[in-house]
């Protein structure tokens, strides 16, 4: 097998966890290469090892069959490695020519000046030859996210890379971009290219890729051919046990509605309209979804209805009553959870440890405080018990909020809004970054506490996601509702033209966006 | 392994330190600031004509050969420093040692205003707020506690007009400093205007405001200095157990260290306190959490210029028995004492006794030696920056990428999934 990456026994150690414990990959060349993985199952810390971002504590990196080692990136580089960040490092107002050529510029004048004519030609001809139809001459900030991604390809590409690696390349792409992105795979093997992606959803590895790795809390499980093995194979081998895959029952009885928003428009933080004229409701014992790809006002939405940004106008009211005036707080104890987007800002305070970021949005009320005064043996024990029932690991109440991997963060945060026993539930993409076993758990006390009567309202850029778990589904592009349609019959492929901004062929807006009585 | 590399794994070694290992780091911070001063001693000696050497090297003649050199240096860094740190305490080595003594009391009293100033700064720093204006927060403080009891002392007398009195003017310091930082705190909070500008201007605001109304309002006619009238003696804070010439009283003390201790149970045990530390860290999750950022913001600089406005009332009450422009800069020496003491409050504690010991052990220093009081000054500064060092690159090592990386913070920073 001719490989074109052999990692042999890496083993990657941080104060206190193993994040890689002795994992070897090997990739041939010419093919495309999933790396398969729960969240923190080490996936992303292997792939830095490769593009020289860490020193590996044990092992041997082997590109090409010679063994190297990387002090930074700048060497991965030279010896051919490629890293496509799930964040885009572009430069927005600049050129895809000049960001594709920035730090490499050919130059002239013996060396004074940038030679614009022949970096355009340099970028046109690599473009065409992996059949990427990127126009050279178009600004960043004015092309899609999928242009932006193959920009960041073509970067690697210019810079001499061989093996390209990316890192959850599917996060911010609606479903025909995704399927765009794969064929741009096929080009690159085709042209001798060698591909590895990081990603935990099964579906992608299973169509994108040759081979198959599996990684399972920093070990190697395995690695089989995508032709050889199934779904359900490889969900065993991430989780480490049989995994019953969801299935949507909905015995949808819904009640009065429990939040109405009506005419709402927010603007973002630099005073630029991001919602326009929103309106919709959430009913007691239902689930209201909005799909769509982030960044399109979402955020901005439900910033608005927990009480973090002020509305420009229209009105929201919750249990009946016009909440525009109330504060975080009011809304907190009026029984409102929210599990917020970003939990590094907002969900936890990372200096704190689990038993202070537990109480936080309770910090002043029964159980935790009477007289002012917190009751660290009651927040103790909340924590313990958000960390056991929520499978929180390590499982260690006086860690740091910093400490625990992404998934573990948020399955804390989203452990600490359902024990608020809320009246609405609102979650910003509740299963981000968590593992399968956990996600299968935080959909179960969803439909729990739908089945209680209380309203739960989800935003999730993940389509199967949001399908499995709305009763009614909006699709949110640009700042306006788009349509509010049935998930059971809607297909992934319609989805993802109402995520674009374009309606589908047929009829689907088959229900009242306000979701009044039928 | 390149520089930056070892820039790195060094600050993460920092970052990750116990406490016992920053003690041990701070104590041989002190050393090193010890070491480095003696070579400057030296070298000043070197430069400077004197009579008498007080401080001579020689090499050392083993074989009865003829010495080779004899040096003499006019300033002796051992002499220095012995009297800098022990003499400041009254020298507690030595077989007639009084702890009770002035020079004790002197370095006890400059501990205590600083306890008050420090703390103000840490509870500030703790909510997220620079606070330079402890300073102009003293000056009103000290000023509306003079004035307070100059009206209140008259009235009771004996011991229970002392108790009357010294309730009441601490009570009105706090009350002035507390007042007064609320203007940078609502300026903050409704304009959001930032705080280091507009403490520094309200010092300058605070001291000429105050020195106009001392001159033209209250000012004492018997005497030159700008200063106000004289406050009866039942109404001075009490110098009992200590030499009374260096006016320090321990009942100020003690309630410097029960307001440590208040402070730390404050920012530990309350929900204000939780609103105030989830301010400092992280105003995003605060304003998640449903904290009133704007409320935190005026409550915690009202509470920092009530404890500046109380070091201001000892001033007055304890150190002069009257107030009088010119006040030394315990609210600058504040901020530095809260740095030291990484703004813990029972840091604060070490911080202010360390500049209380370094502020009167200079006093000694400049009585024992012909050291000009310049150098000893220099001396102060660089145990100060040599010590709070460690815990500037510690603050700064958590901040940086490549330490955070190698702490394993960013493990999973890319996984994030749609």
């Amino acid at each position: 097998m001719d490989r074109a990456v052999h990692l042999d026994g890496i083993t990657k150690r941080f104060p206190g966890v193993v994040a890689n414990d002795n994992v070897t990959l090997e990739v041939e060349r010419g093919g495309v290469h999933a790396l398969l993985g729960e969240n923190g199952a080490g996936k992303t810390t292997l792939m830095n090892v490769l593009y020289g971002l860490y020193e590996p504590t044990e092992g041997r990196v082997v590109v090409d069959g010679t063994e190297r080692e990387f002090d930074a990136p700048a060497d991965a580089i030279d010896a051919g490695i490629g890293m496509i960040h799930q964040h885009f490092m572009l430069v927005d107002p600049m050129t895809v020519t000049e960001n594709i050529t920035l730090g490499n510029e050919p130059r002239k004048w013996g060396g004074l000046a940038v030679d614009r004519a022949t970096a355009r030609e340099e970028v046109q001809e690599l473009s065409d030859r992996y059949g990427f139809a990127v126009d050279p001459d178009a600004t960043i900030a004015d092309v899609s996210v999928g242009v932006q991604q193959r920009v960041e390809i073509l970067k690697a590409l210019y810079r001499g890379a061989d093996t390209l690696i990316l890192d959850e390349p599917t996060a911010v792409l609606t479903p025909q971009e995704v399927d765009e992105l794969f064929a741009v795979f096929e080009e690159l093997t085709d042209a001798g290219k060698t591909i590895i992606f990081i990603t935990h959803k099964l579906g992608e590895a299973m169509t994108a890729a040759d081979d198959i790795t599996v990684l399972r809390d920093g070990k190697g499980v395995a690695t089989v051919p995508a032709a050889e093995t199934t779904r359900e194979s490889l969900a065993e081998m991430m989780v480490g046990r049989e995994v019953l895959m969801d299935t949507s029952d909905r015995p949808h009885d819904p009640g009065a509605e429990t939040l109405r928003v009506e005419g709402v428009s927010v603007t973002d933080d630099r005073g630029v309209p991001a919602v326009d004229d929103v309106s919709f409701s959430v009913r007691e014992g239902e689930i209201f979804g909005i799909a769509g790809v982030d960044g399109n006002g979402q955020a901005e939405l439900i910033e608005a209805i927990t009480g973090l940004r002020d509305p420009s106008s229209g009105r929201i009211d919750f249990e009946g009553e016009d909440i525009g005036s109330w504060s975080r707080r009011d809304r907190i104890d009026a029984g409102m959870a929210y599990v917020p987007e970003d939990r590094h800002e907002r969900g936890l305070v990372m200096e704190f440890d689990l038993t202070e970021s537990g109480i936080l949005g309770s910090q002043h009320g029964e159980p935790f405080t009477s007289n002012g005064r917190i009751d660290w043996d009651v927040a103790r024990d909340h924590a313990s018990n958000i960390v056991e029932t929520y499978d929180v690991r390590p499982p260690d109440i006086g860690a740091k909020s910093a400490a625990l991997s992404g998934g573990n963060q948020q399955k804390f945060i989203v452990g600490r809004e359902f024990e608020r026993d809320p009246s609405l539930f609102v979650a910003a993409h509740p299963t981000r970054g968590v593992d399968i076993g956990s996600t299968e758990f935080i959909h179960e006390r969803l439909f729990a506490l739908r089945d209680d009567g209380d309203g739960v309202l989800v935003v999730s850029s993940k389509l199967d996601e949001v399908q499995l778990l709305a009763d009614r589904l909006a699709v949110i592009h640009d700042g306006t509702l788009m349509a509010v349609v049935d998930p059971d019959d809607v297909t992934e492929e319609e989805l993802g033209l109402l995520m674009a901004g374009e309606r589908p062929a047929r009829q689907l807006e088959s229900q009242r966006v306000d979701g009044g009585e039928p | 392994m390149s520089a930056r590399d070892r820039i790195e794994r060094a600050l993460t070694r920092l970052v990750t330190a116990s406490a016992t290992e920053r003690l041990a780091i701070s104590l041989a911070a002190l050393f090193a600031s010890i070491l480095v001063g003696t070579v400057l001693i030296l070298g000043a000696g070197r430069i400077t004509e004197c009579a008498t050497a007080t401080f001579v090297l020689t090499h050392p003649t083993p074989f009865g050969l003829p010495r080779l050199f004899e040096l003499g240096f006019c300033y002796n860094p051992v002499t220095v420093y012995d009297r800098l740190f022990l003499g400041a305490l009254g020298d507690p080595l030595s077989a007639g040692w009084d702890p009770f003594g002035r020079q004790m009391a002197l370095t006890l009293r400059e501990t205590t205003v600083l306890l008050f100033t420090g703390l103000g700064v840490a509870v500030a720093f703790r909510a997220g707020i620079f606070n330079i204006g402890a300073q102009g927060q003293l000056v009103v403080g000290s000023l509306a506690s003079a004035l307070a009891v100059l009206q209140v002392a008259p009235l009771v007398g004996g011991a229970p007009g002392t108790a009357v009195s010294l309730t009441v003017g601490l009570a009105v310091g706090a009350l002035g400093g507390g007042l007064y930082a609320a203007i940078p705190g609502l300026l903050k909070a409704y304009a959001d205007a930032n705080e280091v500008i507009t403490t520094i201007m309200l010092n300058f605001i605070a001291t000429g405001v105050v020195g106009y109304l001392v001159l033209n309002h209250v000012k004492d006619p018997d005497s030159f200095a700008t200063q106000t009238r004289t406050i009866p003696d039942h109404a001075n804070f009490p110098t009992i157990l200590f030499e009374p010439t260096a006016n320090f009283s321990v009942i100020a003390l003690a309630v410097g260290v029960v307001l440590v201790g208040v402070i730390y149970y404050l920012l530990a045990h309350t929900a204000f306190g939780y609103d105030v530390r989830t301010s400092g860290l992280q105003p995003e999750a605060a304003e998640y959490g449903g904290v009133d950022a704007k409320r935190t913001i005026v409550a915690s600089f009202g509470l920092s210029g009530a404890l500046a406005g109380i070091g201001g009332a000892l001033y007055a009450l304890m150190i002069l028995g009257k107030f009088q422009t010119g006040v030394p800069s315990y609210g600058f020496d504040g901020i530095t004492v809260s740095i030291l003491a990484g703004n813990n409050p029972l840091g604060v504690g070490f911080a202010a006794f360390l500049f209380g010991i370094l502020k009167s052990g200079a006093g000694v220093v400049n009585f024992a030696t012909e050291v000009p009081p310049q150098l000893v000054a220099t001396l102060r500064g660089l145990i100060i920056l040599f010590v709070a060092m460690p815990e500037f690159f510690r603050l700064l090592g958590g901040r940086m990428k490549g330490v955070q990386r190698r702490l394993g913070r960013e493990s999973d920073g890319g996984e994030t999934d749609a």
